[in-house]
């Protein structure tokens, strides 16, 4: 009966609490993003709590699209709170930096236990903000050489703030495995 | 069920949290109104940019709060403490970066930032949980809408835990205060002291206000019910 109940009480296959903290890390990322709102001129800087979220959840829940799934709540909940520059496409801001995650954790193993493969994943999916950019651009019909700068120095931005979010992943995580949580 | 922990009747509590306490007008006025009202508002606040729209806006959402908010003395303590905190944070920040001279523009957008998140506190703090869900439950499944609802009902208490824990931290002689934080080798004390406790924290919140919603009967049936139902 029990096992009957756990089962019902699942979201997607996801069991309920995994999917709650789930859901805290993407209320945290816009709360996040939304406190650095600051107009600050310094660009990429949200990229630091987005990709430290993203990765946390995907390396404290062992479910193969938890990244996608914090992406998507944070996305639509960006969008409809307008937050962020991009209108509709605001959930592609989000989705494809989990998705990035989502797909080098399926294919290292051992992501969340070494520095130096966080480090990677953290810089490829900070690259995603690229894609982002053109596409966004080149719908408002930028000039073309204009558009690929622009998508490179706010990838580069995004880099420089992802990169370190992601190093600090590892540590985290080894600290939640000793403390029996994950 | 006999396992439901203190803490976790305690989460129960909250997920049916406001269940009773409704204005005469929030009772009346159908919740997606409320929550597309509360979308429009907030995109709005985020485009206005000079101080005309700003004011017709903030006039708006003061009756809003007045008309739809049960507890008002608790929403404007509460705003005042995160203007206040928030103000202090962006207009150094501009101060920092701009020279002081710039310390309206940073009050404007801490303005500007508290227009855009006050018709959502309204919003939850106007809403029962299960009206919220609910209206959610036709764009998306109702699982999903039960998760995005009650991280968002859990956030405020989630984000104490953090303070908890930060105070209890520096008492133990972490250094964690903003000014230990300006020296980047005492972040390790952050991440250690602070950041690790915090997400143990949620996990173990999480796991009891899952308890609490299966001990309600969540997830039996394949459709949700909702009480109150409409």
């Amino acid at each position: 009966m029990t096992e009957m109940h756990d089962r019902d009480s699942r979201t997607g296959g996801l069991p309920l609490k995994e999917a709650l903290f789930l859901g805290f890390c993407a209320v945290l990322i816009l709360f996040t993003r939304a406190a650095l709102r600051l107009h600050l001129q310094i660009s990429g800087h949200s990229m630091f709590f987005t990709l430290f979220f993203l990765m946390l959840a995907r390396g404290c829940v062992s479910y193969r699209l938890s990244a996608t799934f914090v992406g998507v709540l944070s996305g639509l909940m960006a969008m409809v709170l307008g937050l962020g520059k991009g209108g509709l496409l605001i959930p592609l801001k989000f989705l494809l930096p989990a998705l990035a995650v989502d797909l080098a954790a399926l294919l290292v193993p051992g992501l969340f236990g070494s520095y130096l493969l966080c480090a990677l994943a953290g810089a490829v999916a900070s690259s995603t903000k690229f894609a982002n950019t053109v596409l966004v651009d080149w719908l408002v019909g930028m000039d073309q050489a204009v558009l690929i700068q622009r998508g490179l120095l706010e990838a580069a931005g995004a880099i420089l703030f992802g990169v370190p979010a992601s190093l600090l992943i590892p540590s985290v995580i080894r600290r939640l495995r000793a403390y029996g949580v994950i | 069920m006999r396992g439901e922990s203190g803490r976790a009747r305690r989460a129960g509590l909250m997920l049916a949290a406001g269940a009773e306490r409704q204005t005469w007008l929030g009772r009346r006025l159908p919740t997606g109104l409320v929550a597309a009202a509360s979308v429009c508002l907030s995109v709005a606040a985020f485009a206005a940019r000079t101080a005309p729209p700003m004011v017709g806006l903030s006039a708006v959402e003061l009756v809003m709060a007045l008309t739809l908010c049960p507890q008002r003395r608790r929403l404007a303590r509460d705003g005042a403490r995160v203007l206040a905190w928030q103000t202090a944070v962006i207009v150094g920040l501009y101060a920092l970066r701009y020279g002081a001279t710039e310390w309206h523009e940073g009050a404007r957008i801490s303005w500007q930032l508290f227009l855009a998140f006050l018709p959502g506190m309204v919003l939850l703090r106007s809403t029962p949980a299960p009206r919220l869900v609910q209206a959610l439950n036709r764009v998306m499944p109702y699982r999903a809408a039960f998760v995005l609802t009650t991280s968002l009902r859990f956030v405020p208490l989630v984000l104490r835990e953090v303070r908890a824990i930060h105070e209890v931290q520096l008492l133990r002689g972490a250094r964690v205060l903003p000014r230990d934080l300006a020296r980047p080798w005492n972040w390790p004390d952050l991440v250690n002291c602070v950041l690790v406790p915090a997400i143990i924290q949620s996990l173990a919140l999480a796991g009891e206000i899952s308890l609490a919603a299966r001990a309600r009967g969540f997830g039996c049936g394949e459709r949700r019910t909702y009480w109150p139902g409409s």
